[in-house]
């Protein structure tokens, strides 16, 4: 068995690292730019880096925060929010990111992820799910940043994506998002029954239970924000625990 | 465009016109405040028992910069003034009124939502309080309103929840927007004048607490008063010229067959009454830097608090303001009314707190402000139709007793302000003649 990535999500506003709880209530955390550096520094297995407010306000502010990192980070660089063209995914891939993640626009526009994945392969295409639970195992695909529901089914969105040529999921749980209440391993098992692509696992993540939960269920990666940004855990620490 | 609104009537709303009539008496000429998205035409709390169809505004005062007096408050806030202070004076009452035997000491009025859950939970946990909360029931209960107000209970809190007699409140609610477009009236006068009301019938509760001062959000209240000002919840009138919906209670007694018990719950306590019960009534944010975020976060990691499934109607964020399904009809009034919609209050709030910057607010309002709530349309104009099982006898008063899109986009039309709206012929569509920018 490969082990679990690691990957610290930074969501950005403006120039800023900020914190949400269930994807709202927007918290200035600090300088994105330094504390992924030290992200790096202390062995994460990839970057997640998502603009969120670019739908909000129509526009994306991460690529020049990327374009400063890839200079001194080493590691793959995924960025989101807002990719609303090819030409937008065209310029994170040219500021550095190795991954774009797409949510409003892949389900907004009809030919967008297999375009994406014709134009760029597979490999560099994150489909991102914001899971909201409507009943037990079933969830919601919400678009705008949890904002808004798309009416999509989550389980049957996650198998139209991966047909559509997308080459991982980043499944982020709303409900548990910001609470540290522990990772939803049903919505993980759900979508994963169902699609062969990995899975990157995020919202929760909030003790070492949910370590063990996640070896046991085989998860490919999981995706932690607060526990890190307010330093409940190190990335260190983690990862002896795996 | 709807057959009501004759072509005459629509001169008013031309767009060349020059000086276009202010109603309400509204501010004719639409002013922005500098710092925030609040306009000169926002309307400050008023004692809503005296609120007539004809009642002219008093509204949100703006400074010779622009400045509206919330953000010149906020600016207070920050700066001038001394919380430590503050919070040692909130010990010191509560050690005044402190029970020894853990019977109620004090009556926290809330909803559930995040604020009440801050004002209940540190008073009780961090001042050692024996707090009675209190609930005026929203109109119609959202899931996640009825779940947070659950676990806001659960968290350590007994609760007197009053539910109006459904009945009379959908008819007052019926008649408020009808009167005065202001569906929110008769829950808003139950909130503030009940939860009083029942203290003084109780007898051993003298010490009521808010929350956030209205000064807050633009009255011009003494700031620096922790006291919440007897005119807003006493009279000293006669009951029969007190106003509900718009109408004096012996309107809605005589037209209405209503009794004084049936309008009881909305009405303000009798001044006499009020001073003999010696009743403290106090703002909580007075002592406390109250932080509408911080109080989500708050009732989130302290009471599993939980926010709305979508964002709400009008506007950008989840979680205030989100257990009656009726809000979103709320502000879509005051968005008709005044030009001024959900995400301008909220933007407006956020600003204040360094949550957002103006720009990002003025782009949230161009974005959402007055976006027309559909999401519970169904459930509440079932709610304000006088319908034949509840209201037989009564359907024969309205002319349309049914509530439906067309007779609510009517009665839109009728409470727009000229000087507000215009109305472009051609596109069919009504306009704001002043946008934020």
């Amino acid at each position: 068995m490969s082990k679990i990535r690691i990957i610290p999500r930074m969501d950005i506003k403006n120039s800023n690292l900020v914190k949400t709880i269930k994807l709202d209530g927007l918290r200035v955390i600090g300088d994105p730019n330094k504390i992924a550096i030290n992200y790096y520094n202390n062995l994460a297995d990839e970057l997640l880096f998502l603009d969120t407010v670019a739908s909000l306000y129509g526009r994306n502010n991460v690529s020049q925060i990327i374009s400063e990192l890839s200079k001194n980070v080493f590691i793959p660089i995924t960025v989101g929010g807002g990719i609303r063209s090819l030409n937008d995914a065209l310029s994170m891939f040219k500021s550095g990111a190795d991954k774009i993640a797409v949510n409003t626009a892949a389900i907004k526009k009809k030919n967008f992820l297999n375009n994406l994945s014709k134009e760029f392969g597979s490999q560099s295409i994150v489909t991102s799910i914001d899971a909201k639970k409507i009943e037990n195992k079933k969830w919601r695909a919400f678009i705008n940043n949890g904002r808004e529901d798309s009416g999509l089914d989550v389980i049957e969105w996650s198998k139209r994506a991966a047909d559509k040529g997308a080459g991982e999921i980043l499944l982020t749980s709303i409900d548990n998002e910001g609470t540290y209440k522990g990772l939803d391993f049903d919505l993980f098992n759900s979508v994963s029954a169902q699609v062969k692509i990995p899975i990157i696992l995020g919202g929760g993540f909030g003790s070492l239970e949910d370590l063990a939960k996640a070896k046991k269920m085989n998860v490919d990666a999981l995706s932690i924000s607060g526990a890190l940004h307010y330093k409940k855990f190190s990335i260190k620490n983690i990862k002896k625990k795996l | 465009m709807n057959s009501l609104l004759k072509l005459k009537s629509l001169n008013k709303y031309k767009f060349e016109n020059k000086k276009p009539k202010a109603l309400y008496g509204l501010p004719p000429l639409v002013k922005f405040c500098k710092k925030c998205t609040y306009s000169n035409q926002k309307p400050i709390s008023e004692k809503e028992f005296e609120h007539k169809a004809e009642t002219k505004k008093t509204v949100l005062g703006l400074n010779h910069k622009g400045i509206c007096s919330a953000c010149i408050i906020a600016e207070k806030k920050n700066k001038i003034i001394d919380w430590k202070k503050r919070y040692s004076e909130l010990k010191k009452i509560c050690d005044k009124y402190r029970s020894r035997n853990g019977s109620y000491d004090c009556l926290v009025p809330g909803s559930g939502g995040k604020d009440s859950f801050v004002q209940a939970y540190r008073l009780k946990y961090e001042f050692g309080m024996n707090p009675l909360t209190i609930t005026w029931a929203p109109h119609i209960y959202t899931d996640w309103g009825w779940q947070n107000f659950q676990s806001w209970i659960h968290s350590g809190f007994d609760n007197y929840l009053f539910t109006p007699n459904g009945k009379i409140h959908r008819l007052l609610t019926r008649l408020a927007i009808d009167n005065i477009f202001h569906p929110f009236q008769p829950f808003i006068m139950g909130q503030n004048h009940f939860p009083i009301k029942f203290a003084a019938k109780l007898k051993n509760i003298k010490l009521i607490f808010y929350g956030d001062p209205n000064s807050e959000y633009g009255n011009p209240d003494n700031f620096n008063s922790s006291s919440k000002p007897q005119y807003y919840f006493s009279y000293k009138k006669k009951e029969d010229d007190l106003k509900i919906s718009g109408l004096s209670v012996r309107e809605l007694k005589k037209k209405y067959n209503l009794t004084s018990g049936d309008l009881e719950p909305y009405l303000p306590i009798n001044q006499n009454e009020l001073n003999k019960s010696k009743i403290e009534v106090k703002y909580l944010g007075y002592y406390l830097k109250w932080h509408p975020q911080s109080c989500y976060y708050f009732a989130s990691e302290k009471g599993n608090f939980t926010t709305s499934s979508q964002r709400n109607a009008g506007t950008y964020q989840k979680y205030a303001g989100i257990d009656d399904k009726v809000d979103d009809f709320h502000y879509y009034t005051t968005f008709i009314k005044f030009g001024i919609g959900r995400a301008s209050y909220d933007a407006a709030i956020d600003i204040r707190n360094g949550e957002i910057t103006r720009a990002e607010g003025v782009n949230l309002v161009k974005k959402f402000d007055g976006e027309y709530p559909e999401r519970f349309q169904r459930e509440v104009f079932k709610y304000l139709s006088i319908d034949k099982l509840n209201f037989n006898k009564l359907r024969g008063k309205f002319k349309h007793p049914e509530f439906n899109f067309d007779y609510f986009q009517n009665l839109t039309n009728r409470f727009r302000s000229p000087h507000i709206w215009y109305y472009d012929t051609k596109k069919r569509n009504w306009s704001l003649r002043n946008k934020i920018s």
